[in-house]
Protein backbone atom coordinates (compact mmCIF):
# COMPACT_ATOMS: atom_id res chain seq x y z
CA UNK A 1 0.00 0.00 0.00
CA UNK A 2 1.17 3.48 -0.89
CA UNK A 3 2.63 5.47 1.91
CA UNK A 4 0.82 8.73 2.80
CA UNK A 5 2.89 11.43 4.42
CA UNK A 6 0.79 13.70 6.61
CA UNK A 7 2.71 16.91 6.10
CA UNK A 8 1.56 17.28 2.47
CA UNK A 9 -2.11 17.45 3.37
CA UNK A 10 -1.50 19.51 6.48
CA UNK A 11 0.39 22.12 4.46
CA UNK A 12 -2.26 22.13 1.77
CA UNK A 13 -5.03 22.68 4.30
CA UNK A 14 -3.21 25.62 5.88
CA UNK A 15 -2.33 27.12 2.51
CA UNK A 16 -5.98 27.02 1.37
CA UNK A 17 -7.16 28.83 4.51
CA UNK A 18 -4.42 31.47 4.35
CA UNK A 19 -5.04 32.11 0.65
CA UNK A 20 -8.74 32.53 1.36
CA UNK A 21 -7.96 34.99 4.14
CA UNK A 22 -5.63 37.12 2.05
CA UNK A 23 -6.42 40.81 2.30
CA UNK A 24 -7.87 40.47 5.79
CA UNK A 25 -6.78 42.90 8.45
CA UNK A 26 -3.76 42.25 10.70
CA UNK A 27 -3.22 38.77 12.12
CA UNK A 28 -6.30 37.44 10.37
CA UNK A 29 -4.45 37.29 7.06
CA UNK A 30 -1.16 36.01 8.53
CA UNK A 31 -1.71 33.53 11.37
CA UNK A 32 -3.40 30.21 10.61
CA UNK A 33 -5.46 30.03 13.77
CA UNK A 34 -6.86 33.57 13.43
CA UNK A 35 -7.39 33.15 9.69
CA UNK A 36 -9.29 29.87 10.16
CA UNK A 37 -11.65 31.39 12.71
CA UNK A 38 -12.27 34.37 10.46
CA UNK A 39 -12.85 32.17 7.39
CA UNK A 40 -15.52 30.21 9.25
CA UNK A 41 -17.37 33.46 9.88
CA UNK A 42 -16.68 34.91 6.44
CA UNK A 43 -18.22 31.92 4.69
CA UNK A 44 -21.31 32.25 6.87
CA UNK A 45 -21.62 35.95 6.06
CA UNK A 46 -21.17 35.29 2.34
CA UNK A 47 -23.87 32.59 2.40
CA UNK A 48 -26.28 34.82 4.30
CA UNK A 49 -25.56 37.90 2.19
CA UNK A 50 -26.08 36.07 -1.12
CA UNK A 51 -29.65 35.62 0.08
CA UNK A 52 -29.92 39.14 1.50
CA UNK A 53 -28.74 40.54 -1.84
CA UNK A 54 -32.16 39.88 -3.42
CA UNK A 55 -33.87 42.04 -0.80
CA UNK A 56 -31.17 44.72 -0.90
CA UNK A 57 -31.67 45.22 -4.62
CA UNK A 58 -35.45 45.26 -4.33
CA UNK A 59 -35.07 47.98 -1.70
CA UNK A 60 -32.84 50.03 -4.02
CA UNK A 61 -35.26 49.65 -6.95
CA UNK A 62 -38.14 50.85 -4.77
CA UNK A 63 -36.13 53.92 -3.67
CA UNK A 64 -35.38 54.77 -7.30
CA UNK A 65 -38.96 54.19 -8.47
CA UNK A 66 -40.21 56.40 -5.64
CA UNK A 67 -37.82 59.19 -6.65
CA UNK A 68 -38.96 59.04 -10.27
CA UNK A 69 -42.64 58.73 -9.31
CA UNK A 70 -42.46 61.78 -7.06
CA UNK A 71 -40.87 63.73 -9.92
CA UNK A 72 -44.06 62.85 -11.83
CA UNK A 73 -46.27 63.99 -8.96
CA UNK A 74 -47.16 60.62 -7.47
CA UNK A 75 -45.88 58.50 -4.61
CA UNK A 76 -44.51 54.96 -5.00
CA UNK A 77 -47.40 53.55 -3.00
CA UNK A 78 -50.07 54.97 -5.32
CA UNK A 79 -48.07 54.12 -8.44
CA UNK A 80 -47.95 50.43 -7.54
CA UNK A 81 -51.62 50.45 -6.60
CA UNK A 82 -52.52 52.09 -9.92
CA UNK A 83 -50.38 49.70 -11.97
CA UNK A 84 -52.02 46.73 -10.30
CA UNK A 85 -55.52 48.12 -10.99
CA UNK A 86 -54.52 48.82 -14.59
CA UNK A 87 -53.33 45.24 -14.95
CA UNK A 88 -49.80 46.33 -15.90
CA UNK A 89 -47.36 43.66 -14.84
CA UNK A 90 -44.00 45.44 -14.92
CA UNK A 91 -41.80 44.39 -12.03
CA UNK A 92 -39.75 46.72 -9.86
CA UNK A 93 -36.44 45.83 -11.48
CA UNK A 94 -37.67 46.95 -14.90
CA UNK A 95 -39.49 49.98 -13.48
CA UNK A 96 -36.27 51.14 -11.81
CA UNK A 97 -34.33 50.67 -15.04
CA UNK A 98 -36.95 52.67 -16.97
CA UNK A 99 -36.75 55.41 -14.32
CA UNK A 100 -33.01 55.74 -14.93
CA UNK A 101 -32.72 55.14 -18.68
CA UNK A 102 -36.13 55.93 -20.22
CA UNK A 103 -37.96 58.70 -18.38
CA UNK A 104 -40.67 59.12 -21.04
CA UNK A 105 -41.79 55.49 -20.87
CA UNK A 106 -41.81 55.73 -17.08
CA UNK A 107 -43.94 58.88 -17.25
CA UNK A 108 -46.47 57.12 -19.50
CA UNK A 109 -46.67 54.26 -16.99
CA UNK A 110 -47.33 56.82 -14.23
CA UNK A 111 -50.13 58.30 -16.35
CA UNK A 112 -51.61 54.84 -16.92
CA UNK A 113 -51.50 54.19 -13.18
CA UNK A 114 -53.09 57.55 -12.44
CA UNK A 115 -55.92 56.83 -14.88
CA UNK A 116 -56.60 53.45 -13.24
CA UNK A 117 -56.84 54.83 -9.71
CA UNK A 118 -60.30 55.59 -8.26
CA UNK A 119 -61.02 59.32 -8.46
CA UNK A 120 -60.81 59.99 -4.72
CA UNK A 121 -57.32 58.49 -4.46
CA UNK A 122 -55.96 59.94 -7.71
CA UNK A 123 -56.30 63.50 -6.38
CA UNK A 124 -52.98 65.30 -6.84
CA UNK B 1 -29.83 43.00 -17.00
CA UNK B 2 -27.66 44.82 -14.52
CA UNK B 3 -28.99 47.40 -12.11
CA UNK B 4 -27.61 50.84 -12.91
CA UNK B 5 -24.56 51.79 -10.86
CA UNK B 6 -23.56 55.47 -11.03
CA UNK B 7 -19.93 56.33 -11.77
CA UNK B 8 -18.43 59.29 -9.91
CA UNK B 9 -18.10 61.42 -13.04
CA UNK B 10 -21.62 61.04 -14.41
CA UNK B 11 -23.63 62.47 -11.52
CA UNK B 12 -25.26 65.81 -12.30
CA UNK B 13 -25.20 68.14 -9.32
CA UNK B 14 -27.61 71.01 -9.08
CA UNK B 15 -27.80 73.81 -6.54
CA UNK B 16 -30.93 74.52 -4.49
CA UNK B 17 -31.72 77.50 -2.29
CA UNK B 18 -34.13 76.94 0.58
CA UNK B 19 -35.60 79.90 2.43
CA UNK B 20 -35.85 78.83 6.06
CA UNK B 21 -38.11 81.69 7.18
CA UNK B 22 -40.83 80.32 9.48
CA UNK B 23 -40.11 76.72 8.44
CA UNK B 24 -40.02 74.21 11.29
CA UNK B 25 -36.41 73.10 11.85
CA UNK B 26 -36.94 69.34 11.49
CA UNK B 27 -39.14 69.66 8.41
CA UNK B 28 -36.52 71.87 6.81
CA UNK B 29 -33.81 69.36 7.65
CA UNK B 30 -35.62 66.36 6.11
CA UNK B 31 -35.88 68.15 2.76
CA UNK B 32 -32.26 69.29 2.90
CA UNK B 33 -31.10 65.78 3.80
CA UNK B 34 -33.10 64.21 0.93
CA UNK B 35 -31.52 66.61 -1.57
CA UNK B 36 -28.00 66.14 -0.16
CA UNK B 37 -28.28 62.34 -0.37
CA UNK B 38 -29.84 62.37 -3.82
CA UNK B 39 -32.89 60.33 -2.82
CA UNK B 40 -35.00 62.52 -5.10
CA UNK B 41 -33.15 61.23 -8.18
CA UNK B 42 -33.77 57.94 -10.00
CA UNK B 43 -30.00 57.38 -10.13
CA UNK B 44 -29.76 57.21 -6.31
CA UNK B 45 -27.28 54.68 -4.92
CA UNK B 46 -26.62 54.17 -1.20
CA UNK B 47 -22.84 53.90 -1.53
CA UNK B 48 -22.21 56.93 -3.75
CA UNK B 49 -22.81 60.63 -3.23
CA UNK B 50 -25.54 61.25 -5.82
CA UNK B 51 -26.91 64.37 -4.18
CA UNK B 52 -27.13 68.06 -4.90
CA UNK B 53 -25.77 71.17 -3.21
CA UNK B 54 -28.15 72.89 -0.79
CA UNK B 55 -27.99 76.53 0.31
CA UNK B 56 -30.17 77.48 3.26
CA UNK B 57 -30.79 81.18 3.76
CA UNK B 58 -32.54 82.98 6.64
CA UNK B 59 -31.44 80.27 9.06
CA UNK B 60 -31.97 82.81 11.87
CA UNK B 61 -35.73 82.85 11.16
CA UNK B 62 -36.22 79.09 11.49
CA UNK B 63 -39.16 78.02 13.66
CA UNK B 64 -39.26 75.62 16.60
CA UNK B 65 -42.56 74.15 17.81
CA UNK B 66 -43.80 73.92 21.38
CA UNK B 67 -41.47 75.30 24.03
CA UNK B 68 -38.33 73.85 22.46
CA UNK B 69 -36.80 77.28 22.09
CA UNK B 70 -36.62 77.42 25.90
CA UNK B 71 -36.01 73.74 26.73
CA UNK B 72 -34.00 72.18 23.86
CA UNK B 73 -30.25 72.09 24.54
CA UNK B 74 -27.33 71.38 22.21
CA UNK B 75 -24.46 69.44 23.83
CA UNK B 76 -20.85 69.01 22.83
CA UNK B 77 -17.84 67.53 24.63
CA UNK B 78 -14.29 68.79 24.51
CA UNK B 79 -12.81 65.37 25.36
CA UNK B 80 -11.39 66.51 28.70
CA UNK B 81 -12.94 65.44 32.05
CA UNK B 82 -15.83 67.76 32.85
CA UNK B 83 -15.65 69.08 29.31
CA UNK B 84 -19.37 68.85 28.53
CA UNK B 85 -20.53 72.17 27.12
CA UNK B 86 -24.19 72.99 26.63
CA UNK B 87 -26.04 75.80 24.99
CA UNK B 88 -29.80 76.35 24.85
CA UNK B 89 -31.49 76.75 21.48
CA UNK B 90 -32.67 80.27 22.36
CA UNK B 91 -29.05 81.36 22.64
CA UNK B 92 -27.86 79.17 19.77
CA UNK B 93 -30.47 80.55 17.36
CA UNK B 94 -29.53 84.15 18.18
CA UNK B 95 -25.75 83.67 18.16
CA UNK B 96 -25.13 80.92 15.58
CA UNK B 97 -28.38 79.95 13.81
CA UNK B 98 -26.43 78.22 11.02
CA UNK B 99 -25.06 75.77 13.61
CA UNK B 100 -28.58 74.80 14.72
CA UNK B 101 -29.60 74.00 11.13
CA UNK B 102 -26.37 72.11 10.42
CA UNK B 103 -26.85 69.97 13.53
CA UNK B 104 -30.40 69.09 12.53
CA UNK B 105 -29.41 68.09 8.98
CA UNK B 106 -26.30 66.21 10.11
CA UNK B 107 -28.42 64.05 12.39
CA UNK B 108 -30.54 62.99 9.40
CA UNK B 109 -27.61 61.94 7.19
CA UNK B 110 -25.83 58.58 7.49
CA UNK B 111 -23.36 58.60 10.39
CA UNK B 112 -20.38 57.36 8.40
CA UNK B 113 -17.66 58.55 6.02
CA UNK B 114 -20.18 59.17 3.24
CA UNK B 115 -22.37 61.21 5.59
CA UNK B 116 -19.43 63.43 6.54
CA UNK B 117 -18.77 63.95 2.83
CA UNK B 118 -22.44 64.78 2.15
CA UNK B 119 -22.68 67.45 4.86
CA UNK B 120 -19.98 69.45 3.09
CA UNK B 121 -22.45 70.22 0.29
CA UNK B 122 -24.70 72.06 2.74
CA UNK B 123 -24.19 75.81 2.99
CA UNK B 124 -26.15 77.63 5.68
CA UNK B 125 -26.38 81.41 6.08
CA UNK B 126 -28.15 83.30 8.90
CA UNK B 127 -29.35 86.12 6.65
CA UNK B 128 -30.95 86.41 3.21
CA UNK B 129 -27.57 86.74 1.45
CA UNK B 130 -25.42 83.95 0.08
CA UNK B 131 -22.21 84.07 -1.97
CA UNK B 132 -23.16 81.28 -4.41
CA UNK B 133 -24.86 83.33 -7.14
CA UNK B 134 -22.30 82.03 -9.67
CA UNK B 135 -23.65 78.48 -9.23
CA UNK B 136 -27.10 79.69 -10.33
CA UNK B 137 -29.02 77.95 -7.55
CA UNK B 138 -32.71 77.22 -8.08
CA UNK B 139 -35.20 78.08 -5.31
CA UNK B 140 -36.61 74.94 -3.72
CA UNK B 141 -40.21 75.08 -2.55
CA UNK B 142 -41.17 72.93 0.39
CA UNK B 143 -44.30 71.09 -0.67
CA UNK B 144 -45.72 67.67 -0.09
CA UNK B 145 -47.20 65.32 -2.67
CA UNK B 146 -50.70 64.44 -1.55
CA UNK B 147 -51.34 60.76 -1.03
Amino acid sequence: MARVKRAVNAHKKRRTILEGASGYRGQRSRLYRKAKEQMLHSMQYAYRDRRDKKGDFRQLWITRINAAARANGMTYNRLIQGLRLAGIEVDRKILADLAVNDATTFASLVEAARAALPATEAAA
Amino acid sequence: MRTYNPKPGEIERHWHVIDASDVVLGRLATHAATLLRGKHKPVFAPHVDTGDFVIIINAGKVALTGNKRQTKVAYRHSGYPGGLKQVGYDELLTKRPERAVELAVKGMLPHNRLGRQLIRKLKVYPGAEHPHAAQQPVPFEIKQIAQ
